[in-house]
């Protein structure tokens, strides 16, 4: 399925915003490696050294896997307000299957990503069986998941001393890398491969832009939204394991409010929450870009001083989702200006590249 | 054209970034400390000591730690310390297993650890500063709860998380001494306020209309004193409903001039504060090493070390004859 007539544009301009946001990063990286990188008894400290860059990395992990099941949510016009929460829920059920019921780490961990799927695959059915908003029951979910995992845990029991085995997993380096970050490179190829590579992916963005116009063309439309909020139940489960092994612990505020830094990195990468454009690569800039600005100003040692860098990074957070929303509205509404002023009527609106 | 802007943004970003780097180079002996939640006056009051110690020893003091206590971002925290080269960091735990990990890191770095409020796995740190015995507190909550409800009847226990280390340690404390000690004395109800005064306020109010019999709250957690007062207030239940708990005596002063707050218990949380600098400092210095039996901190004058705990001293109740001699 293929675009309106405008393909050739917006996709440029879709081109222009990756690109611009592939500077805003290098820029914000080359800032914070000349400006939060020092020598303390002649050894260099802060932003420029590898265990910084590796911690940048592994903090992101969790964020940027529910980035990338954000994706193809919005997408397709819809939004998960609950993988946070799901993240929550399935990192105590991974702890209870684990130290209570006496499963071994890889069990434990598959039905975990089990229940992510089945949390994704509520969701899912309430969404398109039940034709309810989204954003709706998302936001029903987003308690309900985060609810079951203090019930579970009384909000009282935190479940730790996982073997050093699967610690390793978020607190070592396997060829080179953060363990973790591996596998965050697996799911981001997948992922990118669904959205960029295969009808599935076309079929999300032909949704996004128009449902009936997608069912009118033949797609199984509820079939196609029950997988991209099951995909995010499974992505979200993932994520969960992650956490644990990064942690140490598994409790049931465990990702609290990293959806909307999901969301955020989301938007920031390019994907209209209108659905219908966007790409994966985008929303890996865009989680890069927020996680370099983040721990960056936690490097500057005039933002150390005054002992508040997250609370400045979420002004600046919200400062660049802004700007680039602003920065790519503005080219269309220039144009829109001009095309009014030579034929003094508004052109037909086409689709927003925001 | 795009790459020629490119680079000449490029270049422009170069020469901004290096102008800001000389002023970078540091190398003043800096300690970094962790408090549970930064908003939290428990913990400022506790900084506001640690800013004295730290002047008087001219070091440079950082103090940052989650708004809210949550033990991902206190270890995010730590993480970044370690980059930033610290000599030494202060932790006062929000989940022990969960932040150890981090501070086990640390020390493979060379960074001396120090524990004060609620401690970490003890081979993740080298001392904890330890403010008051669980038992010294737990013993003096109980004992003032069964005075003030002339030994019985039915009480409730409002707490600042069900997994924090310290406040379990304390409830425990609180148990045995209501076992052995007050048999017709009744805890109903242990309830989590997540550190948080509102939320403290909304549990007390639940427990009062769930518990008609109930005689006295007990929060052991600051912002549950006020909290519960509050509560006990609105409900129009002052002097039915006794308070009493762990809390600064600035944040009751009103309450116990009420009569509505009977008794603040707590210890002097500006000298936990110093005495963890110092104790740091030392630590990092090599003055203080492992199996030390006492420590001496500037105009606090010494401490005793019992293997590596270094005790601040006896738990102190504050009431309407003295809370307005303090100011913390």
């Amino acid at each position: 399925m293929s675009s309106p007539s405008p393909s050739r544009d917006w996709k440029a301009l879709l081109l222009r915003h990756e690109t611009l946001l592939l500077f805003v990063l290098i820029a914000e990286w080359l800032f914070f490696y000349f400006a939060g990188t020092s020598s303390r008894r002649g050894v260099d400290v802060g932003f420029g050294t590898l265990d910084r860059q590796f911690d940048i990395l592994r903090h992101s992990c969790e964020i940027g896997l529910l980035a990338l099941a954000l994706t193809p949510v919005i997408l397709t016009a819809g939004i998960d307000l609950s993988v946070g929460s799901l993240l929550g829920l399935c990192a105590i059920l991974f702890g209870k299957l684990w130290h209570d019921g006496g499963l071994s780490i890889p069990v434990a961990a598959a039905c975990a990503v089990g229940f992510g799927a089945l949390g994704g695959g509520l969701n899912a059915a309430l969404i398109t069986a039940l034709r309810l908003p989204p954003l709706i029951v998302t936001l029903g979910t987003y308690s309900l998941f985060r609810g079951l995992a203090e019930a579970i845990t009384h909000g009282a029991v935190t479940y730790t001393n996982f073997p050093a085995r699967f610690l390793f997993l978020g607190q070592d380096r396997w060829l080179g890398l953060p363990a973790q970050a591996w596998l965050f490179l697996v799911v981001a190829a997948a992922v990118w491969l669904l959205v960029h590579r295969t009808t599935f992916g076309r079929s999300f963005r032909a949704i996004g832009f128009s449902p009936e116009g997608a069912r009118y063309a033949g797609l199984p439309v509820e079939r196609r939204l029950a997988l991209v909020y099951v995909l995010a139940g499974v992505i979200a489960a993932i994520a969960a394991i992650i956490y644990t092994a990064r942690l140490g612990q598994a409790k049931a505020d465990a990702g609290t409010g990293y959806e909307l830094f999901a969301i955020t990195a989301v938007v920031l990468g390019g994907t209209s929450i209108f659905g219908g454009t966007g790409s994966v690569h985008g929303t890996l800039l865009g989680v890069a870009a927020i996680a370099v600005l983040k721990n960056g100003l936690a490097c500057l040692p005039s933002v150390t001083r005054l002992n508040a860098a997250e609370e400045i990074s979420g002004v600046l957070t919200g400062a660049l989702l802004l700007l680039a929303l602003t920065a790519s509205v503005f080219p269309k509404m220039l144009s829109e200006f001009r095309a009014r002023r030579q034929t003094g009527r508004p052109r037909p609106p086409s689709p927003q590249p925001v | 054209m795009k790459s020629l802007l490119f680079r000449l943004g490029l270049m422009a970003s170069l020469i901004l970034a290096g102008a800001v780097r000389g002023s970078a180079a540091d190398s003043k002996f800096v300690v970094a400390m962790l408090p549970k939640a930064k908003g939290n006056a428990y913990f400022l009051s506790c900084k506001a000591g640690a800013d004295k110690a730290a002047k008087e020893l001219g070091v440079e003091l950082l103090f940052d730690g989650p708004t809210d206590s949550n033990a991902a971002k206190q270890n995010e925290i730590v993480e970044n310390w370690i980059t930033l080269g610290v000599d030494v960091i202060a932790v006062a735990a929000e989940n022990k297993e969960g932040i150890s990990t981090a501070l086990r890191k640390a020390q493979a770095k060379g960074i001396k650890v120090i524990a004060y409020d609620a401690d970490a796995m003890p081979d993740s740190r080298s001392f904890f500063v330890n403010q008051a015995t669980p038992q010294g507190i737990g013993y003096a909550l109980m004992d003032e709860a069964a005075r003030l409800c002339g030994e019985e009847g039915e009480f409730a226990i409002i707490t600042a998380s069900l997994t924090a280390s310290n406040q379990r340690e304390w409830e425990k404390h609180i148990r045995i001494r209501l076992v052995t000690k007050y048999p017709r004395m009744k805890l109903v109800a242990v309830r989590p306020s997540d550190d948080l005064k509102d939320k403290a306020q909304s549990e007390a109010t639940a427990l009062m209309s769930a518990n008609p019999n109930l005689k006295l709250l007990m929060a052991i957690c600051s912002p549950g004193v006020p909290g519960a007062a509050e509560a006990v207030k609105q409900a129009g239940m002052t002097g039915k409903v006794k308070v009493i708990g762990l809390g600064l005596p600035n944040e009751n002063k009103r309450y116990v001039h009420e009569g509505v707050t009977d008794s603040v218990i707590l210890w002097n949380t500006e000298s936990l504060g110093y005495l963890t600098v110092y104790a740091g400092v030392a630590l990092a210095k090599g003055e203080l090493k492992v199996g030390a039996s006492s420590i001496t901190a500037g105009s606090l004058g010494t401490f005793e070390i019992t293997e590596d705990n270094i005790f601040l001293g006896k738990p102190f109740i504050f009431n309407k004859s003295n809370i307005d001699k303090f100011d913390f």
